[in-house]
């Protein structure tokens, strides 16, 4: 098949326009945390477009928690200040005193989008299993909007399926669009059209959507939806942009 | 560095541990330590209890240092001073058709402890 790849006139176009796939991050080292790979998780949290690898400011989060064996921990005091993508963001190292599947969240500051003319506000999540115990993995937190997996969300061959259900205010999303984009972290990964840069698929009418990746590494899931307040802004009132984010992390196939 | 040390532990706990007949559920054991014992909790993967086994506990060379029953809630308690903890401990459960293990080390046992 023939690829035409952007010219870099093209890619300078793009990167002049406003982008629109934001993404709220949560990424941690390792999704399977082995007792050979130590006693902790190192996570690094942005804002940015995964797939062009350009940071945005990531303000001090309003909440950052881990939820483990249905227990939330509040661990918004323990970020630290990090330099993400050449833009401001955040680390934190986080031990893992047990087994099971942590789940670890984060919501940002309300975005202020001018090119949009909307807030955007990114609930964002990443689940982390330790010591082999994969307990935990469907667990729902129950934020304002949330992707409630149905595959596991670690421990995923390239190519495997992931489906989840799209939640707000803890009910499904009928037909709700999902944005995915790849972390083009030294993949080199080349779009052959900026339509693929983003792709989107919809849920069906119980919320419920599907996606399997050309490669491994982390994929970021983001479902849209609008809120049913608004925030000001210059006087006016204006529209808020609810992202349900989780990402996900695919393994390379290790069989011919 | 906790995983240099159970890194090199692992391949010795890995040698010695024969793969025995593989279920399509796996066992999950973890052991967690305070200043007066190792706890060893297994179950499997599938979120039942470990209902009967042996545990096996081996200092940080592989020697052989005691022996016993897993409880019926799938826990097993080593008394510290039971055992020469100053290398490390493998801690190993064996059911008969599903073995696994952890390692305990030095670090673990001065994190937990608090020297």
């Amino acid at each position: 098949m023939k690829h035409h790849f952007l010219t870099a006139s093209l890619a300078a176009m793009i990167a002049a326009t406003p982008a629109v796939a934001h993404y709220g991050m949560i990424i941690p080292n390792d999704p399977m945390i082995s007792q050979e790979d130590g006693r902790s998780v190192s996570l690094t949290m942005s804002f940015s477009h995964p797939f062009e690898m350009d940071g945005m400011m990531l303000d001090k989060p309003v909440a950052f928690s881990v939820t483990h064996e249905g227990n939330k921990t509040d661990l918004l005091g323990g970020l630290q200040d990090a330099t993400v993508m050449d833009d401001q963001g955040y680390t934190l190292e986080y031990p893992l005193d047990r087994p099971g599947t942590y789940i670890f969240a984060m919501e940002p500051q309300p975005y202020w989008e001018p090119a949009e003319d909307a807030f955007i506000i990114h609930y964002t999540k990443t689940y982390v299993t330790a010591y082999g115990d994969d307990e935990g993995w469907d667990t729902e937190l129950g934020l304002k909007t949330e992707i409630v997996p149905l595959s596991k969300p670690f421990g995923l061959w390239e190519h495997n399926v992931f489906q989840g259900i799209v939640k707000m205010d803890g009910a499904p999303v009928p037909y709700a669009e999902v944005e995915v984009e790849f972390l083009n972290d030294g993949a080199g990964a080349t779009a052959p059209d900026e339509l693929m840069i983003t792709q989107t698929v919809k849920a069906d009418a119980d919320g419920v959507f599907t996606y399997a990746p050309p490669s491994d590494g982390w994929w970021g899931f983001a479902a849209l939806n609008t809120a049913d307040y608004t925030l000001p802004q210059d006087g006016e009132d204006k529209a808020v942009e609810l992202g349900a984010v989780i990402w996900v992390h695919f393994e390379e196939w290790t069989g011919r | 560095m906790d995983g240099a040390v159970i890194r090199a532990m692992a391949l010795t706990a890995a040698a010695a541990l024969a793969p025995v007949g593989a279920g399509a559920h796996q066992l999950v054991v973890f052991a967690s330590v305070d200043c007066e014992a190792v706890t060893v909790e297994a179950k499997f993967s599938n979120g039942k209890v470990t209902q009967q086994g042996d545990v096996r506990v081996l200092d940080g060379a592989n020697n052989l240092l005691t022996t016993l029953p897993l409880d019926s809630d799938g826990t097993a308690v080593v008394p510290l001073d039971s055992v020469d903890h100053a290398g490390g401990l493998v801690v190993e459960v064996d059911t008969g058709s599903h073995d696994n293990y952890w390692i305990v080390t030095p670090e673990d046992i001065a994190r937990n402890c608090g020297s």
